[in-house]
């Protein structure tokens, strides 16, 4: 696989969310008809969504947990297969990843980087894959994925010019935690 | 074969091997800087780092502290060298820095570890202060932490030592090479001694006639304000002469003087290309060392 296929991969499980006009996230397809993005996303019980056809649907939260800033939405009819995922373990300092989202308003941009470091910016802090590659907002809830094309992570912020995604397995944790049967 | 997962299994065996021969280096308030066990027993890190000469400390991968001294200083390379009494810290792989060319695929590695990824993206004097010794310029990020770690080429052989210099705003690595010339200088005096001519000089601009023959851009150079008695420049500078330039290496400003004065030249002869009373003539100098306590 190239960079080429690999962004063609990461575009099919990436989703475009937004509220009637209001700012541009990203997600990932989690399971059937079901999306995880950030919280930070979600500005009500209600968004749109739209895949890599740009049809829009209505995206309906199904959870929202701020602390976490992971939510889970439902989008009936959405005909995206899940995203393939990697483990937490996979993740060595120095290994290429790539990250998909809409940067800036960019539908489906992809950028690329290393993993910078795995853990805590500061001591106690939570657990953030820390990545040297470029995210801009637009990134928030979309794919940090490896150079197999598996998810490892949702990005969620940016600080002092490194990338911070929510590691998948915590991502995992919280889909089991909505109730929803996701697997 | 996938060469997406090959390049990335490449780049974190790069950073694993380099990773285990770097240090943090407690030289400052906050944010420990990065170190290389270069030789055995001998730490090099980025000299603008070190806040101080005492109660310094290096911490390992493996999360041991420990002290170190100052062996010595090399401001105009921006390297330190540190000894480290025992350590188990293996001594890093060093590559050949001439073999590095512009567009090689390069990773700065700080300690944690922690890593960044880029190009080389020119080679050469990033300024004037470093005529002498070509450095890297850097596509990639220099986090902060990073400086004095190692800038690994794509085996995990150390090909630089990363330094964001004092302004924290540059991404420079100084070439393996570079640093091997001044930890051997370490090696043979048992500390970084200091290259000097005896002259304190001013830019000034270059009389019409000399610029014309001089190279295309080039306007400037010193002029020789002060000679110390007994020192090299005695014995052929006088006040008044005007330094173009120095073995073939324009002089544009004081710096470049500073620059061109590397602690191996000492001893070595080096030919000045001076112009004087309207005359350039070459003035054959040996480089000294400049004495303690003297500016």
């Amino acid at each position: 696989m190239d960079l080429a296929a690999l962004a063609d991969r990461l575009r099919r499980i990436t989703v475009e969310i937004t509220h009637d006009g209001h700012g541009v996230g990203a997600g990932v397809v989690w399971a059937p008809e079901l999306v995880v993005t950030n919280a930070h996303v979600i500005h009500g019980p209600r968004v749109l969504v739209r895949g890599a056809d740009r049809h829009p649907r209505e995206g309906l939260v199904v959870s929202a947990d701020r602390a976490a800033d992971l939510a889970l939405v439902r989008v009936r009819g959405l005909d995206l297969l899940p995203a393939a995922r990697g483990t937490d373990g996979g993740v060595a300092v120095g290994a290429l990843i790539v990250a998909l989202g809409h940067p800036l308003g960019v539908p489906g941009a992809v950028t690329r980087g290393i993993v910078h470091a795995v853990g805590a910016i500061t001591p106690g802090g939570r657990a953030w894959i820390q990545a040297d590659l470029k995210l801009a907002p637009g990134n928030s809830g979309g794919p940090l994925a490896d150079a197999g094309g598996r998810v490892v992570g949702v990005n969620a912020m940016i600080v002092g010019g490194l990338a911070l995604a929510i590691p998948v397995s915590e991502v995992r944790l919280f889909a089991r935690s909505t109730g929803v049967p996701v697997p | 074969m996938d060469r997406l997962l090959d390049l990335s299994d490449q780049l974190a065996a790069a950073v694993q091997r380099a990773g285990q021969s770097v240090v943090a280096v407690h030289g400052r308030p906050r944010v420990p800087s990065t170190g290389i066990h270069w030789r055995p027993g001998l730490i090099v890190t980025a000299n603008h780092t070190l806040q101080a000469d005492e109660d310094l400390t290096v911490t390992s991968p493996t999360g041991e502290s420990a002290r170190v001294t100052v062996v010595g200083r090399d401001p105009g390379l921006d390297i330190a060298i540190l000894r480290a009494s025992e350590s188990a810290v293996p001594v890093a792989e060093v590559g050949d820095s001439n073999a590095v060319r512009v567009g090689h695929m390069v990773l700065a590695v700080g300690a944690g570890p922690r890593a960044s990824w880029g190009v080389i993206s020119a080679i050469g004097a990033a300024s004037s202060r470093r005529a002498e010794s070509d450095v890297f310029s850097l596509d990639l990020r220099l986090y902060p932490g990073f400086s004095g770690g190692p800038l690994v080429d794509a085996r995990g052989a150390v090909v630089g030592v990363n330094t964001s210099g004092a302004s924290r705003h540059l991404h420079l690595a100084i070439p393996a090479n570079a640093v091997n010339r001044v930890v051997d200088v370490v090696v043979r005096h048992g500390r970084v001694p200091h290259a000097y001519l005896g002259v304190s000089t001013q830019q000034i601009p270059l009389p019409e006639g000399v610029r014309a023959e001089g190279e295309a851009g080039r306007d400037r150079a010193v002029i020789v304000v002060e000679v110390q008695p007994g020192s090299p420049a005695a014995a052929g500078l006088l006040v008044g002469d005007v330094i173009l330039s120095l073995d073939g290496v324009a002089i544009t400003d004081p710096l470049d003087l500073r620059g061109a004065l590397r602690p191996e030249r000492i001893g070595q002869r080096v030919t000045a290309s001076v112009l004087r009373a309207g005359r350039v003539l070459e003035v054959s100098l040996t480089v000294g060392e400049r004495p303690d306590r003297a500016r």
